[in-house]
């Protein structure tokens, strides 16, 4: 299996390379805080999703993100997006056509803005805007060409605890997607996979607390629930992820680690899958590694 | 029940105490201490232990947590004359401890604080003369909390923020523990 030394070298490698950002306490759920005026942040997002609990499903998500703080209250973000996907013995109509093993693979570039309208340490609650622009040409589920155009807002509340030892983040969005799958020759005998035009909104609520157990080191969990809705079938699907984070912040660099297998998913199915889970576009599991250094 | 004590052996220089790795020590004790009480010939170690039920009441006071039991304080003198309080504090930084030194007036006003230890990566203008000298004069009576009579630096709000809540503190310390002597 080549996709984990692929990923662990790019990480390292930007891990060797850059210098310090906005730090995320956590690895989904974000915080209200903005980086400080005319301060930069350099950071890579590794994120590993496995099992359908049919067959062998691994994908990997790359990241490289470079912020900047335009204001003390004003973020702008930009980076380029890649993955890989290793899946074997698996087929989900309309999904996943086949196995495919692809390495690491550029896919596309992302845009984000983010807005502090109350701070977290000066008011009795933080309160920051969120926006984020996605354009990709790789389905991340199944690896296959897909153009999509993404836009999600987010609402983010943060809170401090304790003069700060313990901070609480909580954030509600939504995000909709303009998608259009690329042919694929030789697909199995009615097996659906449409070309046309499609259009998805999902709803995103999250919810986080950390604590700093030692000088530099957090530890803490965060929930995630994420719902589907599309035109023809209204809810299609939802998702409960839950699990640790372990999050260190030093003077020039941060890393956290998260943990976030699903609890419970919904909706749609495919032959021969759990019961208790979204499976068709989730996994089981995930596992986020992120890495960021100011300077 | 309040004990002061001269410190023994253990209390080892703070910046030694207090400093990983690659900590920012910008002064020590001694160093604070003469800058913010330039008239003192001497200063005497007589730190405070302080019991649950003195920090439970400075942190109804204060409104913030008394977080040790244990205060480090030097008496300034003069030939002999009390001149005012030093106290080294430790409040909390984004990611580690900002110390810094307090001087205090007989009266209960802050004569001034210096940044003894910071070692984050933002927010070091909680070390300029200028914000610091905002909190000179400051009393009890007065509301000392950042946002209102004492200005925010952008970017270095936690660190404001905390620096603000532990002089206010102090000075409840002041007057609870330190005017009895």
């Amino acid at each position: 299996m080549h996709l984990r030394p692929i990923a662990l070298s790019l990480a390292g490698l930007l891990a060797s390379a850059a210098t310090v950002a906005d730090e995320n306490l956590f690895g989904y759920v974000k915080g209200a805080e903005t980086l400080p005026e005319d301060a930069w942040e350099a950071y890579t997002i590794i994120t590993n999703r496995q099992d359908k609990s049919v067959g062998h499903y691994e994908a990997w998500d790359a990241r490289i993100e470079l912020e900047y703080g335009v204001t003390n209250k004003f973020t702008l973000s930009g980076g380029l997006v890649g993955q890989a996907i290793d899946t074997d013995g698996i087929v989900i109509d309309g999904y996943l056509p086949e196995d495919k093993d692809s390495g690491l693979t550029f896919s596309g570039a992302e845009a984000s803005a983010k807005y502090n309208f109350l701070s977290p340490a000066l008011d009795d609650i933080g309160l920051s805007g969120y926006w984020e622009l996605d354009y990709t040409t790789i389905d991340p589920h199944s690896g296959q060409d897909k153009d999509t155009l993404s836009f999600g807002s987010l609402l983010i509340a943060q809170k401090y605890f304790l003069e700060g030892e313990m901070i609480w983040a909580g954030n509600a969005g939504i995000e909709a997607t303009y998608a259009k799958r690329g042919k694929i020759d030789n697909l199995p005998p009615d097996f659906e996979w449409p070309t046309d035009p499609e259009m998805e909104i999902e709803l995103l609520l999250g919810t986080a607390l950390t604590y700093r157990f030692a000088p530099n080191w957090f530890f803490g969990a965060e929930i995630l629930y994420e719902t589907e809705y599309e035109t023809e079938v209204g809810q299609e699907r939802y998702s409960i992820f839950a699990g640790p984070t372990l999050h260190y912040g030093g003077p020039t660099w941060w890393a956290t680690f998260t943990w976030l297998p699903q609890l419970t998913g919904g909706g749609e199915k495919f032959e021969g899958q759990d019961e208790d889970y979204h499976l068709i576009e989730k996994t089981e599991q995930e596992f986020r590694l992120k890495l960021g250094y100011n300077f | 029940m309040t004990r002061i004590h001269c410190a023994g052996p253990w209390f080892l220089p703070l910046t030694v105490m207090v400093a990983p790795a690659y900590a920012v020590d910008y002064l020590s004790a001694e160093q604070a201490q003469r800058l913010l009480i330039p008239g003192a010939d001497s200063f005497l170690e007589q730190s405070v232990s302080l019991s649950e039920e003195q920090r439970d009441a400075i942190r109804a006071r204060a409104g913030v947590r008394q977080r040790t039991d244990t205060q480090l304080v030097w008496r300034a003198e003069r030939a002999g004359e009390l001149l005012g309080w030093f106290i080294v504090d430790e409040v909390i930084g984004k990611h580690e401890f900002i110390t810094y030194g307090a001087a205090i007036s007989p009266q209960g006003a802050v004569m001034g604080i210096e940044i003894m230890s910071y070692r984050e990566t933002h927010g070091g203008q909680v070390r300029e003369e200028d914000w610091r000298a905002n909190l000179a004069g400051k009393t009890l009576a007065d509301p000392l909390r950042l946002g209102k009579d004492v200005p925010n630096i952008s970017g270095a709000t936690l660190s404001c923020r905390n620096v603000v809540d532990g002089v206010r503190r102090l000075l409840v310390l002041h007057e609870m523990v330190l005017t009895r002597d």
